[in-house]
């Protein structure tokens, strides 16, 4: 998140990463966590990362409760534009930056991410969230 | 059975019943809760205005709670998606407002599906300290594990227990109560709806009512708080509830400011007389506030 969105570890201090499989769960840390964790718990916090091959992939939520501490690889999308990632469509984007996953926002809010491929942008945003976009 | 002979049974303890039954044709407002976590109340009005819905405060002193205008479906919005609000009808925002969760504080809320009251407490705790939030039916569970993480929750684990027999293995300082009860108070003869209780098992839900809200009370921390809720006008699953805790635990009524239009709750009920701290709960009716019916108790340790 550092190295990528330019997120500071810092920021994380508070959290604790539950791993299970592929999959990491982000949790507030406190005092009370020893004695939660006496009775059988079904779930722990929310999903925040997943691991898809080599990389490790945060999700919508997380990017969305975290990514305003972004401070690169953010791209800003007007709703026309996310209305056509919606639609399956990829977008021309010239960055400068590197492929790999960026933070799509609008008007300044994280939404979730993008992947950005030799200049073709296209949503990792699941589709069922995509619909509010639907309407620009 | 009609609505009108259903409700008939209240004609003697609502006000102005005439006016109940009048609002009973009217269709449930659509109603908002900013989420702070995630928002600003500010902020999530000129959201939903861009996009051609006008908010506007519901609640004279919690100025997170917002009706819609007419016939909008606020889980259509952006901010929606964003978690920046919650649909959730006025009345049922007090029952997390009453609980006023302190940050740092440990928290249970024994019947959490949706998921509604546990962010609006995780809202009010800012994220901080620990919410159990237990729901037997883990069917619920994608929709309760959605809202929280939609709505940026970061400080609750997801329980499966029965809430009757949730195990007594630590005392919470906040508990919330919000028991499965017949549905009542959301009742509105609209959309062709004439049944006013929805399932099967009306007459077993004072029974579990009793347990949840005693093993509740039992798991509560002295100078802790407790909240029972209901959407639901009768005394049997409101009144007679908390009567059965008085006369079974060292437990008090705690007073209860809502900041909205409501009725003390019933020290008596057809041939029943309950405790007279009874009248410290509240009642909320739609004619009086168009909202959903609701029951709120506000609980406390008295030894």
């Amino acid at each position: 998140m550092e190295e990528r969105f330019g997120i500071v570890r810092a920021v994380f201090d508070d959290y604790l990463l539950f791993r299970r499989k592929h999959t990491w769960r982000i949790l507030r840390n406190s005092p009370h966590l020893d004695e939660a964790f006496r009775y059988r718990v079904e779930a722990v916090g929310v999903k925040a990362f997943h691991q898809i091959r080599a990389f490790v992939k945060p999700t919508t939520r997380l990017v969305q409760s975290f990514g305003r501490h972004a401070t690169k690889a953010r791209v800003a999308l007007s709703r026309a534009e996310l209305a056509a990632l919606a639609l399956g469509e990829q977008l021309p984007l010239d960055t400068g930056l590197e492929n790999g996953y960026v933070i799509l926002t609008l008007s300044g809010e994280p939404l979730g991410l993008g992947l950005l491929i030799d200049g073709r942008l296209r949503s990792q945003i699941p589709k069922s969230e995509l619909r509010f976009f639907l309407r620009a | 059975m009609t609505p009108n002979r259903h409700f008939s049974r209240y004609r003697e303890v609502i006000p102005d019943f005439p006016g109940f039954l009048a609002a009973l044709e009217r269709p449930l407002p659509p109603h908002v809760r900013v989420n702070r976590l995630k928002a600003s109340p500010e902020a999530v009005t000129a959201e939903a205005a861009e996009e051609g819905v006008q908010l506007a405060r519901s609640h004279p002193t919690d100025d997170t709670l917002l009706a819609a205008g007419g016939d909008t479906s606020p889980g259509n919005l952006t901010a929606y998606f964003l978690g920046h609000l919650h649909p959730q009808a006025l009345t049922s925002c007090l029952a997390a407002s009453a609980l006023a969760p302190a940050p740092g504080a440990a928290v249970l809320d024994l019947c959490a599906a949706p998921g509604g009251k546990t962010a609006h407490a995780a809202a009010l705790m800012e994220n901080r300290g620990l919410i159990v939030a237990n729901d037997l039916h883990t069917g619920r569970h994608p929709a309760l594990a959605h809202n929280l993480a939609r709505l940026g929750v970061l400080n609750a684990v997801i329980t499966a227990y029965q809430a009757q027999q949730f195990p007594r293995r630590r005392r919470f300082d906040f508990v919330l109560a919000d028991v499965p009860c017949t549905g009542e108070g959301g009742f509105r003869a609209v959309k062709g709806r004439t049944e006013p209780i929805r399932g099967p098992r009306a007459a077993d839900l004072p029974g579990l009512q009793k347990q949840i809200l005693v093993r509740g009370f039992d798991l509560l921390e002295p100078g802790g708080v407790l909240v029972y809720a209901t959407c639901t006008y009768n005394p049997q699953e409101n009144e007679a509830v908390v009567d059965h805790l008085l006369r079974r635990r060292e437990a008090g009524v705690l007073p209860l400011d809502p900041g909205i239009s409501s009725e003390p709750g019933l020290t008596d009920w057809e041939k029943e007389r309950y405790d007279a701290r009874l009248a410290e709960t509240r009642r909320f009716y739609p004619h009086r506030v168009d909202s959903v019916g609701f029951y709120l108790a506000r609980i406390g340790r008295t030894g």
